[in-house]
């Protein structure tokens, strides 16, 4: 059974009146159980040359859906300031933008695609899947 | 200027045969910008819970009234719960993202787009008299005199938990509180949820000249438990 866990750090000196320190630490498993998640797709590096359009970068058809546990991670690699990324679900369920050098980790239901969209040429994202091989 | 960073590390030695060892961090600034976000709900706990498994329902944790659209805010949601089999799903724009097994925590960017608040006009016409009275949004206005002005300037001072209120006597302006298609205003000129009392005989109306019905944000964030006992989840908006 694969044992992975993903750590979240938040910190912050200044944002409010005194320091705030958020580590949370999840070991990363199937949905309802205590089994780990077994599959990972790695991450996958994209440097896209033209402006995207709601481009799929996790197709829904190929994960067990519903009773599941996946975890998507994406990554704005950019260094600039403002080539965002627009991290959608399939039909126009925006989630938000991914400014440069900003990541995300959300949970994924297995039941839509998930689209990026991109303004400029040239931007450059990973993204990868934590996922169950069968729905819990 | 606040510097917030959000670090995340992916760590894991038996997924593959190598082992994985994930770390990026970001600085969590403004659109466009490398100036830091600035505001934040603060770390915050809710326990959901219903009175059984069919009364379960969704609440919304973060509007999208209350945080910059098109910015670059961060929401954090986390499952508390130690029991292997709860779990919380996590709704946008009214789909279902995914689930927050117990433990597991998110942590995404959020778009924040409002929808637009319902709005009316109502302006007291006929004669007023005292002891009339005007009730809307669980609210009783009861006129003090025969003057329909300050009958306006009555309805306009109290405070209506869904509305808040403007007056150009005798008109007043009714915003809802919250973006939403509320229900109040279902044209451009009708309006449900009132009662006049028109204990003088005095044919006072309260009627509606003007008004918009909303539309609902399609960036509310909602959490579901999976079981009607006590489940807590922690959350946090770090936004523009």
């Amino acid at each position: 059974m694969p044992t992975t866990t993903a750590t979240l750090t938040l910190s912050s000196a200044d944002i409010t009146g005194h320091n705030f320190n958020l580590t949370s630490t999840a070991t990363l498993t199937k949905a309802g159980g205590s089994t780990g998640l077994d599959e990972f797709t790695g991450i996958t590096s994209r440097t896209y040359a033209a402006a995207q359009t709601d481009t799929v970068v996790v197709a829904d058809s190929i994960y067990a859906s519903t009773t599941v546990a996946h975890k998507v991670y994406i990554r704005n690699t950019a260094s600039g300031t403002s080539d965002y990324i627009l991290v959608e679900l399939e039909g126009n369920v925006i989630i938000g933008r991914l400014y440069p050098g900003d990541w995300m980790l959300m949970p994924y239901g297995g039941t839509l695609d998930v689209q990026v969209t991109t303004l400029a040429t040239g931007v450059t994202i990973e993204y990868g899947v934590l996922s169950q091989s069968a729905a819990s | 200027m606040p510097t917030t960073t959000a670090s995340l590390t992916l760590t894991s030695t038996d997924l593959l045969s190598d082992s994985l060892s994930i770390v990026t961090t970001a600085n969590l600034t403004k659109a466009g910008t490398k100036t830091g976000l600035s505001q934040t709900s603060g770390l915050a706990r809710k326990t959901l819970s219903s009175a059984s498994s069919a009364v379960i329902t969704a609440e919304p944790l973060f509007r999208g009234d209350g945080a910059t659209a098109d910015g670059a805010n961060k929401v954090y949601i986390k499952n508390t719960s130690v029991i292997a089999s709860e779990y919380v799903e996590i709704y946008i724009d009214q789909e279902e993202m995914g689930r927050l097994y117990a433990g597991d925590w998110a942590f995404f960017p959020w778009k924040a787009a409002s929808g637009t608040k319902e709005t009316f006009v109502v302006t007291s016409a006929g004669t007023v008299a005292a002891g009339d009275s005007w009730d809307f949004d669980g609210v009783t206005t009861v006129s003090a005199d025969a003057n329909s002005n300050n009958f306006a300037t009555a309805v306009n001072a109290q405070f209506y938990p869904n509305w808040t209120t403007t007056v150009n006597a005798p008109a007043v302006t009714f915003t809802a509180r919250q973006a939403g298609a509320a229900g109040v205003v279902t044209s451009s000129t009708a309006i449900t949820g009132d009662t006049i009392t028109d204990l003088a005989g005095s044919d006072l109306t309260m009627a509606i000249t003007s008004g918009a019905a909303g539309t609902r944000s399609e960036s509310d964030i909602f959490v579901k438990p999976s079981v009607e006992t006590e489940v807590t989840v922690e959350y946090m908006l770090i936004n523009e």
